[in-house]
This record gives C-alpha cells, sequence and structure tokens, in this order.
C-alpha cells in the first residue's frame, strides 16, 4: 500500500488507538468502544497490521515488559501522525463536499 | 481420540474442528493427517487456522501476541498454526475486514502453488515413465500424482474464487 492511498478503516482506527503508548488487547478495546462495537478487529487483522506498519515506521515500539509477560507496547511516531493528519484532512474534503448534497446548487 | 482426515480447505478445516468441539472433542495435535483430540466441555472452543509469513520467523513474537489476546497456539505444523481461544471469551475470528482476509488467501495461494509446480513435474516425469517402460507400478504412481495436483490446483481456485468474492464486497 502506497502512502497516498486512503487508509483502511483498520489502520485509521490502530493509529489512532495508539496516540498514547498501548498494547494489543488495548488497541482492540479502545477501536471496539471508539465505534461503540461497530468495528472489532481480529487478532491475525491486528498483527498483520502492526507489523507493516512497525516497518512502515508508522509506529515504534515503546516498551517491552520483560518481567512478567512480554506484552508490547507501541506507540505512534512523527510520520504516522502526519498519515493520520493527511487522511483527516482527505475526509474532511469528502464531508465538505458532502454538504453540497443538501444545499442544492 | 485419533482421527484422520486430510483437508487441503482450511475454512472446512475450522469448520470441522469446532464440530468437534461441540461434541466435547479438543483438538490438540496434528501430524501428516492425524488429529488428536482430548476432552472438552461441548463447545468449549473456537478453532482458526492461520498461515505465517514464513516459517522460520518470530514464532514466539507471534503466539505471545496471541497469547495476549486470549488466543492459544495449539499445534504448529510447517507454516501453519492452529489457533484456539475459549468460546466464553467471545467469537473467534482471525481476520475481520477484506483486505487482511485476502492477503491471507493470496498467502495460501503462494504456499500451494510451489506444490504444484513440483507435483506437476513430478506427474509428467511419471508420465513418461509409465509410456516409456509400461510398468502397472508407475501407472498407478502417475494417476495418484495427478490427484494430488487437481486438489491443489482445486485450492488455489477456491482461494481465488474466495478473493474475487471479497473483492466485490469492498465495492
Amino acid at each position: 500500500m502506497d502512502n497516498s492511498s486512503p487508509l483502511t478503516e483498520a489502520l485509521f482506527y490502530i493509529l489512532l488507538a495508539v496516540r498514547t503508548p498501548n498494547h494489543g488487547y488495548g488497541i482492540i478495546q479502545d477501536i471496539n468502544e471508539m465505534t461503540g462495537g461497530r468495528v472489532v478487529l481480529g487478532p491475525g487483522t491486528l498483527y498483520g497490521a502492526i507489523n507493516s506498519m512497525l516497518t512502515k515506521g508508522w509506529i515504534s515500539l515503546f516498551s517491552e515488559d520483560k518481567e512478567s509477560r512480554k506484552k508490547k507496547e507501541y506507540l505512534l511516531t512523527k510520520i504516522g501522525r502526519e498519515i493520520f493528519e493527511k487522511e483527516v484532512n482527505r475526509l474532511n474534503e469528502l464531508v465538505e463536499n458532502a454538504k453540497k448534497m443538501d444545499k442544492g446548487r | 481420540m485419533l482421527k484422520f482426515k486430510l483437508y487441503y480447505d482450511k475454512d472446512a478445516e475450522e469448520v470441522w474442528l469446532r464440530e468437534m468441539s461441540l461434541k466435547g472433542w479438543a483438538f490438540k495435535k496434528f501430524f501428516l493427517g492425524f488429529y488428536t483430540f482430548e476432552p472438552c466441555e461441548p463447545g468449549e472452543y473456537n478453532y482458526q487456522i492461520d498461515l505465517l509469513d514464513n516459517w522460520s520467523g518470530n514464532k514466539s513474537d507471534y503466539a505471545s501476541f496471541m497469547e495476549d489476546l486470549g488466543v492459544e497456539v495449539i499445534d504448529q505444523w510447517w507454516r501453519w498454526v492452529y489457533l484456539r481461544k475459549k468460546a466464553a471469551d467471545g467469537p473467534f475470528e482471525m481476520y475481520t475486514d477484506a483486505e487482511s482476509k485476502i492477503y491471507l488467501y493470496k498467502k495460501i495461494i503462494n504456499f500451494f502453488k510451489i506444490f504444484l509446480v513440483i507435483e506437476a513435474i513430478c506427474f509428467f516425469m511419471e508420465l513418461t515413465a509409465t509410456i516409456r517402460i509400461g510398468n502397472f507400478i508407475f501407472g498407478i504412481f502417475t494417476l495418484l500424482l495427478g490427484v494430488i495436483s487437481l486438489a491443489i490446483l482445486n485450492v488455489v481456485w477456491k482461494c481465488k474464487w474466495k478473493i474475487e468474492q471479497l473483492s466485490n464486497e469492498k465495492k
């Protein structure tokens, strides 16, 4: 996926969920809450998305609790934030233009 | 309990493992078509089967990630992993959007494509040997290899069909 194409819903919400350090389970829960249960990410979908975003540098590994269990936390990077903001601008444009529907010409 | 079955469609295999769980048999181990089961509460687990990106890869990373989400890696066979989650902990679906499902089916196609090429080569080698030597045994092997090749071809077709369905859904 190149950087200019629209984000998938999963990627969009994961980026939002890691604006502060968050781990896998927390990401799923947050997205579930934010969307009122509409978007529930499967473990495989989340794993794939996180790994691809780590590779692309959109998110980074924040911490790894080595003592108890290996619970990794992820955090949004500067690149990730830029990608997110670009997507929000695109979405705003859609919504702005959508208003024309009711206004007539 | 031990059962022998040959599956080449992981979706059908998942359904069967769920059915076994509903009958009170929890899947435990897989080896060359042999499935080991142990007693469980009827319907205790849901199962999913996943294909790892590469088989040397970061297995412990994958396993601990899944474990944090309440998903247990039960067994691994080559790049294939068997996963289960307690039914009481909610529904269990590894891939929840069209993009990631398509990605998985593409991975499965690529996995089987390698075998398809190998099987096809073996098939034609056996075929020429059968024609040249005219030996009955060679003929049986040729037939067997032909059947296996067709079965693999069938998986690839099925995955392609599923990808097409998912792409249409997205539009």
